[in-house]
Formats: C-alpha cells, structure tokens, sequence
C-alpha cells in the first residue's frame, strides 16, 4: 500500500497535470461547488478524471481525507486506461 | 459443549477482536464486519454463524469463498468489493441474498448469480464485464443494478431482464446507443449512463417514467426531448451538442436541467416552467432569450464562460434567484445594471478573486482582534473590548498546540478562524477546539467561512485529532445553518461560564 506521501505526489488529473496535493491545495483555495472546481483542477471540461476528483472534493468539503481511497480509485482508472488500451 | 470447529472458528475471529469473552457466542453473531483485515481466505468453519444476516468481506484479498457459506441461510447481505475475484463462487448461487456488492473485482463472468432470485440490490461496478444479461433471471427482482465501469457495449438483453429495476448505473462503459429494448425497463424512475459513447437514444426511451437521467460525456450531438412526463432532472454536460429540440409535452415537471460544457450556440428553453436549476454554462452562447423572465422559480442559473453581451430586462423578474454565474462573458454595462438590480445573493462577478487562506501572523494581530469585535456583537455572551480581544489573541498565538487562520484580500484581514488542541477523556486522546471564526461582512457569501473550516478541518486531520468541536450562539441562525450544512452535528451539552 503507497504511503500518505506517495499518493499525494500522484498524478490526478493528466489534463491539467496535477497531483493529488496541488488538487487539495486549489479546492481549499476555492469556494465553487464542483463542476466549477473541478475546472480549476484540469483546465477543460473532460471527464476522465472525475471519480477520483469527486471524492476528493467531497472529502476536502468534510474535512477528512482518505488517502488510500484516493490512491485507489487513480489506480483503478490507470488500469482501466491500460486494459482499454491493449484491446484496441 | 463447544465442538472443536466451533473452538477453532471463535479463536479465528479474535484474532481481529470480533469476539469478546463476554458475548462469546458465534450462534448469536447476526452481523459480522471482515472488512480490510488483509484476509486472503475464510475458514471452513464460517458456515457455523447460521444466524448471520449481514456480513462484510470488503477490502481483503480474498479469492474464493469456502463451500460451507451455503449453510448461511440467514444471510441476506453480503459485501464483497474490493477482493481479487476474478470468478465468482459457484457457493454465492446457493445463499438467499437481498444485496450483494461485488464492485472493484476482476470479474469477467457472473453468471453464478442467475439463480438469485431474492436479490433487490447488485453492484458489479469496476469489473471487467463486458455483458451481464447472462447473470440475471428472466424474471429477475432486482431493484438497483449498478454496473457503472465495466466493459460493457449494448444493453439489449440485458434490458429485457429489468422489468422491475427502479435505478440502473451505467456510467463509464463503452454503450455507444441506448437501444429500443430500454422500452422493456417500465419500472424504471432513475438512469446514470455518463462517460459512455452515446450517439444514439432510441424513442422507446422517451415512453418510461424516468425521474432522473445523467446522459453528461456522451457522443450526443443532437437531442429531440419529448414526453417524461416524469423527469424532474437531466443532465447532458460534455457532449457535442449543437441543437436540442424541445416538444411542447416535455417533462412539465423538470426541476433541473444542465447542458454546461457542450457546443450549443443558441439558448434552448425547456417548457417546464417549473425549472428551479438551468446550466448552460461553457457554451458558444450570445444570448439570453426574454422568455427566461417567465421561469420565475429560478432559483439558479449558470451561464458563465459564453459570449453573451447582453442581458434582457425580464431577467429581473427573477425574485427567487439567489445564485447567479455570468463570469467570462462581454457583458455591456446594461447587462452589469440588470445584474445589480436583480442582486442575486451569489453572484461570481460580484466575487472577490485573489482571496488566500494562511497562517496568521503577528502583524495580522490586531486585525484579528477588530474582527472580533464583529463576533461578538452578534453573540449576547461576550462584550466588546478591544483590548481584552487583542490580549486573547496574542496569548493564543504566543500559545503552543494552536493554529490560527486568516483569509486575506489585497493584503487585508478579512477572516479568520482558531483552533486549539484539548485532551479529551471521552475520546482518550486530543481533540480540536474551534473558536472565533468570523468573516467580514462585505466578504459573506463569498465561501470564504467555508474554505476557512474545511483548512482548520484538514490541520485538525494532519494532527490525528479524534474530534473537532465548537460553539455557537442559539440565537445565531446562519451559524447555525452553517455548521449543520458543514457536517456539525449539535449535541446535547451546553455550556456553564463562573
């Protein structure tokens, strides 16, 4: 399992190249509900990353964030991307 | 007497302290939470808990179930996700579940689960499915199906088999049409089918009695709305839409109805006059049509990032608007004077940009003692003394364990929150006391209360406190709502000064 460190360097959003920590930091940073932070995070209007991002938010909205749920749910998509990848 | 499998079955459940001495009794076991203890098997011996009615296995390592759970007649709950199945146990077939939650696997084939006949509720969701028609009875019960990240392409089989499905998730997949056997799923109130490669929805669909659908990334890049006389709520965000038609018998009841980030370049108006949410936000648009002043249970309206110059007058109609985001347009100086007149209470131009939450600092110390003085002319507790508020907040800053927050503008104060850490001998450990947190008036509505709490929230979690608290005013309604809204939750306790 990928340490508290590990995860907040991961890579959340590819479009607008943040990680973990950079997300956390721009939705304290604002006060919009999500679909407009979420823009603020990857700079367009594409959805590929936003089941992680959506937890994230609400989880920065309740104050307590579970790494490994985060951490989980960028890996899943990662494999998901893989496996879409090599069937094509 | 204990049998020795009955020994070895209570001994394998104290080892993850499930077991006390006191209620030593697996026969009197109904629930049982296995969740993320790491287990990669159970013991044979499970199938003695026959009392057991729900049970959780969620985030272990497991990879088969033993052959004895079939003696689980009691069990009507099952949580699996997140194990390494990559085939489903021939045993879940036998056991007379209600729900089962099988999402995060590697499951290609659930074809096990045809002979559940009881079962309301499924999740399949992140597997590797690429059909799941096969798992499910002819007549199958099920009442929520969630199969949302899987593999799977059409629904047409897989449609005949829901007559009784109330809700059904199928978001991130790889549907590229909503087929005519949708028109089978006649109990149908609630679809989530985002993240798919829709470009096709069937008529079929439009005869159901959806209340909600979520259509949002999509391939959709025209639409022709009519009849669900249902629908109370539709989403079609990210797809390449440029036209929407909309027929006069089109859902009279919709209360919400979201297109932000499509193509679109004219401003379609659905006839439900019932409409308390409109989005349109991130679009081509230039304007804003007049007949908008007639939907006058607009509670929201989302236009922002468009290229809408100007605003009509009936817009001001609008009395029960309260949140209104027009940022990233041209607006003229007529549409800014239509805005301020309307004065919604959340409005993204009147916000102020460049807001920062930081640590406070000595040079912010009297700021914050002014700001006080705000606080405590609403609550009846406290009298306002410069003075004494400054030599509280210095102290607390000079203080060890205490974290005190500002939210600046243009170098001003206009914010701020503390907290300082308590020991609690309820909670056996620290806690986090919250105090003071106040915003200047002209900056309310702004979130800036929100970003505070949600920082000091964060802190608190960075330093593993078990709780935060605070108090507040009874006579403080905002504070109030506030708190509630934020996950706060008003105890019994109040509190005594001497």
């Amino acid at each position: 399992m990928a340490s508290k460190q590990e995860i907040l360097q991961m890579e959340i959003c590819e479009c607008g190249e943040k990680n973990v920590d950079q997300a956390i930091e721009i939705f304290q940073n604002s006060a919009l509900p999500f679909k407009k932070a979420k823009k603020l995070v990857t700079g367009c209007s594409k959805s590929c990353c936003r089941a992680a991002l959506l937890k994230l938010y609400d989880m920065n909205q309740f104050g307590h964030i579970d790494y490994d749920e985060i951490g989980y749910l960028i890996n899943q998509r990662l494999e998901r991307i893989k496996r879409l990848s090599e069937e094509s | 007497m204990k049998s020795l499998q009955q020994d070895t079955l209570e001994n394998w459940l104290r080892q993850f302290n499930l077991l006390n001495d006191e209620t030593a009794s697996i026969e009197k076991i109904t629930r049982l939470d296995l969740s993320a203890k790491g287990i990669s098997t159970l013991p044979e011996e499970i199938g003695l808990l026959t009392n057991l009615v729900s049970l959780n296995l969620s985030n272990n390592k497991l990879t088969d179930l033993p052959s004895s759970m079939k003696s689980l007649k009691s069990l009507t709950n099952l949580d699996m996700r997140r194990n390494l199945f990559e085939t489903l146990p021939s045993v879940i077939g036998e056991l007379s579940l209600r729900a089962l939650n099988l999402g995060g696997n590697k499951l290609t084939d659930v074809s096990v689960l045809k002979n559940n006949n009881d079962l309301r509720v499924l999740d399949l969701s992140a597997n590797l499915l690429t059909c799941a028609d096969k798992c499910l009875a002819e007549d199958s019960e099920l009442r929520s199906l969630n199969l949302s990240f899987n593999l799977i392409k059409d629904i047409k089989n897989l449609a005949l088999r829901l007559s009784n499905l109330e809700r059904i998730n199928l978001n991130g997949n790889l549907l590229e049409a909503i087929p005519s056997e949708i028109g089978s799923m006649q109990s149908l109130e609630v679809i989530e089918a985002s993240d798919n490669e829709i470009a096709y929805i069937d008529e079929k669909f439009f005869d159901l009695e959806l209340e909600s659908i979520d259509l949002s990334s999509n391939s959709l890049t025209h639409i022709k709305l009519y009849k669900l006389e249902n629908l109370e709520l539709l989403t079609l965000d990210e797809n390449p839409l440029s036209k929407i038609e909309f027929n006069d018998d089109f859902a009279p009841y919709l209360k919400e109805f979201s297109c932000d980030s499509c193509q679109l370049e004219e401003f379609f108006l659905p006839p439900s006059k019932n409409l308390h949410l409109l989005c349109y936000s991130s679009n081509h648009l230039k304007n804003v049509p007049e007949q908008i002043g007639e939907y006058v249970h607009l509670s929201e309206l989302d236009i922002d990032k468009n290229f809408i110059i100007d605003i009509p007058d009936s817009l001001a109609n609008l009395l029960d608007l309260n949140t209104l985001y027009v940022e990233g347009n041209l607006l003229s100086e007529e549409a800014k004077k239509i805005i301020s007149i309307l004065d919604p209470e959340i409005c993204d131009i009147k916000m102020k940009s460049g807001i920062t939450i930081e640590k406070a600092q000595k040079s912010d110390l009297p700021d914050m003692a002014h700001l006080l003085s705000i606080l405590f002319r609403i609550e009846s507790d406290f009298e306002i003394n410069y003075n004494k508020q400054l030599s509280g907040i210095t102290t607390l800053f000079n203080a060890e364990n205490t974290d005190l927050l500002v939210a600046k503008h243009e170098g001003s104060v206009i914010g701020m929150v503390t907290m300082q850490r308590l020991i609690s001998s309820a909670e056996g450990d620290f806690i986090g006391q919250i105090e003071d947190l106040v915003v200047k008036d002209e900056y309310r509505k702004m979130g800036v209360g929100s970003r505070l709490i949600n920082k000091i929230r964060y802190i608190a979690q960075e330093y593993e406190y078990k709780r935060i608290q605070l108090a507040a005013d009874i006579n403080n309604d905002n504070a109030l709502r506030f708190y509630s809204k934020r996950g706060f939750r008003r105890t019994n306790l109040t509190i005594h000064h001497f």
